[in-house]
């Protein structure tokens, strides 16, 4: 690999300090699952590597019902997918952990870093941006939050200045009532990029939907709220052809490229099937939560 | 004397893998592991372009830049005409390769190379590498590179490889005008590549005595000996070359690479041993693939479903470079002519240069594609005709005494019996009362492939393998094979056969192989031949030890040597209390052997064939288009299974890759420059342990391989070569519509579903 | 940039080594500790061959900077047969990688180990779905998983 300068600060001020003294030719490191891979490939061409790892204070999930679920930056995605809390109140989360690489990438990878990395195709944002999740920044300036949804701003960029890091994520506790799911599309069960992903999270209040929020993963420069389907969901009683009809709007919706793992046209005919089969699923398991 | 009733006492058992205790430890060394004092690392600087002319190479900034010893090119490396493959020389080889050339011919091929003091300063000196190029217009399709007026990657106009292959028998015009149906279709496969675990990788190291001395991972030690010794013009014995352990194969390390010669050439110029790891991203640029082939395939059959016209166009595209472009079109056409009887053939093969990455040998050689295409079209037939397939396939295959490609004649109708034995253990004739309406949107399907493979290169290749066996004072051996084990178990099974043939136990005989320098020649490993020829070998040699062995015994107990049997490491007096163990006769006063008995062998078999037939039962969701193996039934004849581990083992991993090659596998080159797009282990889809299927092996030891050791044949390609149709027939069976190329991607599903509603 | 100094306790011995940052933990183990049973497969975290245990959990060493793991505890597969219990020489899984054909190049043989004992350490009786689940970043190219999954599952089970 190319050689470089490295920092391990201690406090997040520190990490903060470095950054900003070396700009654009700095990268921090945390997982090192995706930035070490783009080093390796030369797609990425840091002078220095800031390791955040020792940083206390970054790592945990705590989770309450009045507060809802915190996520420190450094939590790995293997923590998120074992974590008993995650599974059963935010599946869509737990299903997403799990279908990231393979084990051993998750117990190395960061929630925080696959969402600052910002691939459309993550498998991190999409159930939390259905989640109404927020990040915690931390700058020169102190701090900011804001909805995750509106942290990204492009394939591989988000609103992060490059001398402020992502410390935490929050997620608000689930509504009574609350089906989540996340599905993946891909052509092998493990270690895939997804060619589609959707995120859908339904409550129900007496049979009618009550909140929807649908997200589509890998069909757009960045992870996208289907506001069009979520209004197609919302205050109505759900049944198969509403979701038909939902799955449709969702692929009129999306705008995918084509690339090496699927053309464009696969990708909107994926989009149709996995908006419905994820609708189904959320919506099965709004009726029994 | 019937096989199956032949006991053994080593051979069938399943002992612990030679060399398996090592790796399970972590104490296998493999060529990479080799860390030598001063030792530099070498990289090779690659085209980014799929043609061009070198204009000129500066490497002026790259041996100034600190670290870096020396720096090789075109006009600093000997220039020598190669075709990178194996001898012994056959004649289909096309000798079109240099070192380094003047010319670049696609994207990854070697223009230059360094050595340094690290791997990171090695990648340093690369950038620094000025090259000049003159673009040239570039060609990816066969048709394209046909044409006349196509850009010349070589010299030959239409970008042919060799001459056109043309067989012909009977009189197929005749045969076709009285078929009562005629069927004809264009079949394609695609490129898939070998990805075995261990990257490429060679040490060079000049040393003791200027001797030449090189750890690399190949199939062929003997074939890197001799193509180094002729074009680096170093006399045979001066060069060692070590294989101890290498991490798969599977044809993709049969042919030298750009890097061996380089590596021992900046060995010598720096007089420091040179190590070249190949990146993952350099074994599938700068290796090898599998021939992508089109075969136009028409055939006539009777009303009662006998084929009686068959003709094929078989043409594949062998990229950059010629290496096995001949073979595998000769194979490929050869075994076209057969499997299912034909009387009357017209066949005709072409291997065309594209600018693509090289295709080389790769398990089923050939093989693999003219099966496909055969056998898918087998299927469309039995459709056509209303006959079962299985039915229809049994009616047409080879069968006892039916002549072989090599002239011999069947033994027995070993198709026919896996055919029937596969059929039966998957429930072929019950499947569609398995099958719900075919509505909803998952669909079911079953589907069967056929195959036969030879144990060995007989007759393309003059086979031959040699084995030498050493006894030692206290009754044990050491087996000198020149046998290559690329994991597939081979040493193994040649100490089981030495140990059955010896009387003696697996663990009394110690292998040694994989150095030039101790064991005798060997062809190499590749063809399914290492054990019907290796052990082969290795059985006479021990036979030959054996009968050293009886009559220093006769000797010694005072007895004629025919009443002496030799088990479990003693030797009896037949009708007699009299014996003795093997280390009473052979060691003399003060525990030194009474005189040096050896054995030794030189085999040069013809060939026998094993016989296959695979069943899949498959699911494809017609919304998303994907395709998920349920099960597999996999019946394969063998003669003697000398390992059935071994031979399980080989099986199940052709499966593997034959599951790749058939539905996820396929290297992506960008038409418009050359590139491969998904050089990684990512995007390049292998099946992981979560895709495989539920998996049955029947392992038949009906017709012994003659000439083979204890009647056993070969397994290393057979698993590869019916899996593909068997699945494609199976999706054909599925969703009702035929698939004539692979892999059979999602997207084709839909379009295939999208096209015929 | 100098050298730096680090620790780490590998297969139950204390290493100080000298290492620039940008040498990989995969690379330091093999060239400088001389511990070459961990391969290198394709470098980038897709193959697992390189699979190591760091503080209990399975890592790609290919995608860990030496210096991340300063402090760390690492057993690496020549490590593995010293964690059995009693007097045997090989680790349970190791034996049950022999005794059922499991091994045929041998190059993704380490990284499968390692892989399967935190396997086996988190969940002592996996079914043969989680087993599949848990070796999915480990590829094997020779034995299409079938004899690695039966011979893990056979020590799931004991």
């Amino acid at each position: 690999m190319r050689r470089i300068e490295y920092f391990a600060p201690e406090t997040v001020d520190e990490a903060v300090a470095l950054l900003g003294r070396y700009g654009e030719s700095v990268s921090i490191l945390a997982g090192g699952t995706d930035l070490l891979v783009e080093i390796k490939h030369k797609v990425r061409t840091p002078d220095q590597l800031v390791n955040i790892k020792k940083i206390a204070g970054l790592v945990g999930l705590t989770y309450k019902q009045s507060a809802g679920l915190r996520i420190g930056a450094l939590t790995t995605v293997r923590a998120v997918e074992t974590s008993q809390v995650i599974q059963e109140k935010y599946a869509g989360l737990a299903q997403a952990a799990q279908a990231l690489g393979s084990v051993q990438i998750r117990n190395r990878a960061t929630v925080a870093g696959n969402i600052c990395r910002a691939s459309p195709s993550a498998d991190i944002p999409p159930p939390l941006m259905a989640d109404d999740a927020t990040v915690r920044i931390y700058g020169p300036d102190g701090e900011r939050v804001i909805a995750l949804e509106n942290f990204f701003t492009g394939p591989g960029q988000t609103v992060l200045n490059t001398d402020e890091i992502l410390i935490e994520i929050i997620v608000p506790n689930p509504l009574p009532g609350t089906g989540k799911v996340y599905l993946k599309h891909g052509r092998r069960k493990a270690m895939e990029l997804a060619t589609v992903g959707a995120a859908v999270s339904l409550t129900l209040e007496e049979d009618i939907c009550i909140r929807a929020r649908v997200v589509l993963g890998a069909v757009a420069p960045t992870p996208i709220r289907v506001h069009e389907v979520e209004d197609v969901l919302q205050g109505i009683f759900i049944d198969e052809k509403v979701i038909g009809d939902a799955a449709r709007i969702a692929m009129k919706v999306a705008r995918p490229i084509s690339d090496v793992r699927s053309s464009a046209e696969y990708r909107l005919q994926i989009t149709e099937i996995i908006t419905k089969r994820a609708i189904t699923q959320a919506l099965a398991l709004a009726k029994t939560a | 004397m019937s096989v199956k009733a032949a006991k053994h006492a080593v051979v069938g058992t399943r002992p612990w893998r030679v060399g398996g205790v090592d790796k399970v430890t972590g104490s296998a060394r493999y060529s990479v592991d080799v860390m030598l004092p001063g030792m530099l690392y070498g990289k090779i600087k690659r085209s980014p372009h799929p043609h061009a002319r070198i204009v000129s190479i500066d490497t002026s900034k790259a041996l100034a830049h600190e670290g870096v010893k020396a720096v090789l090119t075109v006009d600093n490396v000997p220039r020598v005409l190669h075709a990178g493959a194996p001898a012994p020389r056959i004649e289909s080889l096309v000798k079109d390769q240099y070192i380094f050339d003047e010319k670049v011919r696609y994207v990854g091929d070697g223009v230059a190379a360094v050595a340094a003091v690290s791997e990171e300063i090695a990648d340093e000196a690369l950038d620094l590498i000025e090259v000049e190029y003159e673009l040239l217009p570039a060609v990816y399709d066969i048709e394209e590179a046909m044409r006349p007026d196509a850009p010349r990657i070589h010299d030959s106009e239409g970008n042919l490889v060799m001459p056109p292959i043309e067989i012909e028998q009977g009189d197929v015009e005749q045969a076709f005008s009285e078929a009562h149906l005629i069927l004809e279709n264009t079949y394609s496969t695609g490129r898939p590549a070998h990805c075995y675990l261990e990257p490429n990788i060679c040490v060079c190291q000049f040393g003791q005595g200027g001797n030449l001395k090189v750890w690399t991972s190949t199939q062929n030690v003997f074939m890197v000996r001799g193509i180094l010794s002729e074009v680096l013009d170093i006399p045979v014995n001066k060069i060692q070359i070590i294989m101890e352990h290498m991490g798969g194969g599977f044809g993709g390390k049969q042919d030298l690479y750009q890097h061996e010669f380089v590596c021992a050439l900046l060995a010598k110029k720096t007089g420091r041993p040179v190590k070249m790891e190949y990146t993952r991203e350099e074994c599938f640029l700068g290796g090898k693939t599998r021939h992508p082939v089109k075969i136009y395939l028409k055939h006539g059959v009777r009303k009662d479903g006998t084929l009686i016209a068959r003709e094929m166009r078989y043409t594949s595209n062998s990229g950059a470079y010629a290496s096995h472009g001949p073979g595998i079109t000769a194979v490929g056409c050869y075994d076209g002519t057969s499997l299912f009887k034909c009387d009357n053939q017209k066949i005709e093969g072409r291997s065309i240069y594209t600018n693509n990455p090289v295709a080389g040998a790769f398990r089923g050689y050939g093989a693999v594609q003219a099966f496909f295409a055969l056998d898918t079209q087998m299927d469309e037939m039995s459709v056509a005709l209303g006959l079962d397939p299985v039915d229809f396939r049994i009616k047409n295959v080879l069968g006892e005494g039916d002549l072989a490609v090599s002239g011999h004649r069947l033994a027995t109708s070993g198709l026919e019996s896996c055919l029937r034995r596969g059929a039966a253990e998957i429930g072929w004739y019950e499947r569609h009362a398995k099958q719900s309406a075919k509505e909803g949107t998952i669909r079911r399907g079953w589907g069967v492939g056929v195959q036969m493979h030879p144990s060995g290169a007989y007759p393309s290749i003059k086979e031959q393998s040699n084995a030498i066996i050493k006894m030692n004072e206290d009754g044990t051996v050491h087996l000198l094979t020149g046998v290559s084990d690329l994991g597939t178990g081979a040493q193994t099974a040649m100490a089981q056969i030495a140990a059955e043939e010896l009387g003696i136990a697996y663990e009394d005989v110690q292998v040694v192989a994989g150095d030039t320098d101790v064991v005798p020649f060997d062809i190499g490993a590749y063809s399914s031949r290492t054990t019907f020829v290796g052990g082969g070998a290795v059985q006479e040699a021990a036979a030959h030890l054996k009968s050293r062995l009886l009559t220093l015994a006769a000797e010694k107990l005072g007895v004629e040597s025919d009443i002496l049997d030799l088990r479990g490491g003693t030797i009896f007096v037949k009708g007699s209390a009299q014996k003795a163990t093997i280390k009473e006769i052979v060691q003399g006063a003060g525990g030194a052997p009474l005189r040096s008995l050896v054995g030794e062998a030189t085999y040069e078999p013809e060939v026998a064939y094993s016989y296959g037939a695979h069943f899949a039962e498959v699911e494809v969701d017609t919304e998303t288009g994907h395709i998920n193996v349920i099960q597999i039934v996999a019946v394969h004849e063998i003669g003697r299974a000398i390992n059935p581990a071994g031979v399980e083992g080989q099986i199940e991993g052709g499966l593997q890759q034959g599951i790749g090659h058939t539905l996820t596998e396929d290297l992506i080159i960008d038409r418009e420059t050359g590139k491969t797009l998904n050089a990684n282990f990512v995007d390049y889809k292998m099946p992981l342990a979560l895709d495989m299927p539920k998996i049955k092996i029947i392992i038949l030891e009906e017709e012994p391989g003659v000439g083979g050791p204890f009647g056993a044949k070969g397994i290393g390609e057979d698993p590869i070569l019916a899996i593909g149709q068997a699945i494609g027939n199976a999706v054909s069976d599925a969703v009702g519509f035929r698939f004539r190329n692979i892999p059979i991607t999602p997207e084709k599903v839909l379009e295939t579903l999208a096209a015929g509603l | 940039m100098p050298k730096q100094i680090m620790q780490m306790m590998v297969n139950g011995e204390a290493y100080e080594v000298a290492v620039e940052p940008s040498w990989m933990l995969l690379d330091v183990l093999r060239k400088e500790l001389g511990l070459t049973g961990t391969k290198k497969g394709c470098d980038v975290g897709d193959c697992g061959a390189c699979t190591v245990i760091m503080d209990g959990k399975a890592v790609n060493s290919c995608l860990i900077l030496c210096v991340e793991a300063d402090g760390a505890q690492i057993l690496t597969v020549e490590g593995l047969a010293a964690q059995t219990e009693g007097d045997s020489a090989l680790h349970p899984l190791q034996k049950s990688f022999l005794d059922h054909g499991a091994v045929q190049c041998g190059f993704c043989t380490p990284g499968m180990l390692m892989t399967a004992k935190v396997l086996l350490d988190e969940n002592p009786h996996p079914s043969e779905d989680e087993v599949r689940s848990a070796m999915a970043g480990n590829i094997c190219r020779c034995t299409g998983y079938v004899k690695i999954v039966d011979a893990v599952m056979a020590v799931g089970t004991d």
